[in-house]
């Protein structure tokens, strides 16, 4: 079951919540949304992508995600954050529908796992390793990305569009410590794959 | 502050989330630590390559265009209930969608287009700032180019051989923001001069504020004080880039495409 409503993601001034509509999207809601959201296009596309691996997927993921935000626009509150809301429902209609239909790819959940603690602290002092790390190039950083697991990317890509912890803890449904634990195990993982690109 | 508290606020410190205080305190670790300070440069340097360099992939044109007919498609239900409004609210959107989407189009891509002024300067400064020599030394353009057969998946075209004004000092593999390139490295007296050739796919080109210089449309601008020019020809990027008068740069890259 697709949720689509935001809770757990209060405003900057902690107002009270104001609808545009009563549960279902009234006319001005879905046009203030859709205008809105249309500001967001490259940065859904762009998780899209790095979810689906196929641009038709990644195409058909978007605009399911926009025509479900339409829908659902009276149940967007203003005040929160647009961007974190859209992410929330591409990553719902993701894991309900598209990772179901695929093979579950990747490296098992290693990059999950907090395996090479050792080896990372090798790696955090080793100036040629920082230097390469510097130079890697964006091909190689996009095939280590795709090698993590579908969370750890997501929480990455995440981390690049700029949410807060608390809006990602929103989009992943899970407390914000779990985002911080799991950010932090992510960027490791992918620390480590660019390490072995670069040798 | 201890070593585990100083690695766990580093996350919030890159993304200036730390109050003053804390910030304060953080730098005050970092400045005594060496292992801290290493894991922020690793930090900050993973979170650069993110930023700046995974390719970005944009949303293609018919994807926007279907998303702005969704918007403008009220749905039926509505439609049933309020005809007229909604038929207001449709033109509307049919006239104001492809404007909003334009215009956040070209900030968009002039975001993107600044991303590569910048890429083209790092890349410039990594080639000036070598310690190791040119790849390959210069006895002229026949020489260097032949030396990227089989290190390119192109054949870096180079209309300009160097002169005795601008000779060619020598060339070297290098990268253009997500891609191999070919660096055809020139002198202007003390000024280094870095030509990069790549392929030009995917890449955010600036349809914008143009200028013709030889027979291309160039886009000039300028960088931490460098002047950095972008255009395509013969189906590859260029990117020129030096520190010298801007005029003279500009009047070096007329050399490079010359007038039909």
């Amino acid at each position: 079951m697709e949720r689509l409503d935001f809770g757990g993601v209060t405003n900057a001034e902690g107002e009270t919540r104001r609808c545009y509509g009563a549960g279902m999207a009234d006319g001005s809601s879905r046009e203030v949304v859709g205008r809105e959201a249309l500001a967001y296009i490259d940065a859904l596309y762009r998780l899209a992508r790095y979810l689906t691996r196929r641009d038709a997927d990644a195409e058909d993921l978007v605009q399911e995600t926009y025509a479900r935000a339409l829908a659902a626009a009276g149940r967007f509150t203003p005040g929160t954050n647009l961007k974190a809301w859209l992410f929330r429902i591409l990553r719902n209609r993701f894991v309900s529908e598209y990772r179901r239909r695929r093979a579950t790819p990747l490296v098992d959940a290693a990059d999950l796992v907090e395996t090479a603690a050792a080896h990372d602290e090798e790696w955090l002092r080793d100036d040629v390793e920082l230097d390469r790390l510097r130079k890697v190039v964006g091909a190689e950083i996009e095939a280590a990305l795709l090698t993590l697991t579908e969370d750890a990317r997501t929480v990455i890509l995440l981390d690049i569009e700029e949410l807060s912890e608390a809006d990602m803890a929103a989009v992943l449904d899970c407390p914000v410590g779990t985002v911080k634990s799991r950010l932090a195990r992510a960027r490791a993982a992918l620390r480590r794959k660019l390490r072995d690109y670069a040798r | 502050m201890d070593c585990r508290d100083a690695r766990a606020a580093l996350p919030d410190a890159h993304r200036r989330r730390l109050d003053a205080a804390h910030g304060a305190e953080l730098s005050a670790h970092l400045a005594g630590c060496p292992d801290c300070a290493h894991a922020d440069a690793v930090e900050r340097a993973l979170t650069d390559a993110l930023t700046h360099r995974l390719p970005t992939r944009p949303a293609s044109a018919a994807l926007r265009e279907r998303l702005a007919r969704t918007a403008a498609t009220p749905p039926p239900r509505v439609w049933r209930r309020a005809l007229v409004p909604l038929a207001t609210a449709a033109l509307a959107l049919a006239v104001t969608v492809p404007a909003v989407v334009y215009e956040r189009g070209v900030a968009a891509r002039a975001t993107r287009t600044a991303g590569m002024v910048s890429e083209a300067v790092a890349d410039h400064l990594r080639v000036v700032q070598a310690q190791r020599p040119l790849e390959v030394e210069s006895g002229g353009v026949h020489q260097v180019r032949p030396w990227f057969e089989g290190r390119l998946d192109f054949s870096p075209v180079v209309p300009f051989a160097g002169d005795a004004t601008v000779p060619l000092r020598g060339g070297a593999l290098a990268y253009f923001v997500d891609r191999k390139a070919a660096a055809f490295v020139y002198a202007l007296r003390l000024h280094t001069v870095t030509l990069f050739v790549f392929r030009p796919d995917g890449l955010p080109w600036p349809t914008r504020d143009l200028q013709r210089v030889g027979g291309h449309d160039v886009y000039p601008a300028s960088s931490r004080g460098f002047t950095v020019l972008l255009w395509q020809a013969n189906g590859l990027g260029y990117a020129l880039v030096s520190d010298a008068d801007p005029r003279e740069v500009l009047e070096i890259a007329a050399r490079f495409s010359p007038a039909a």
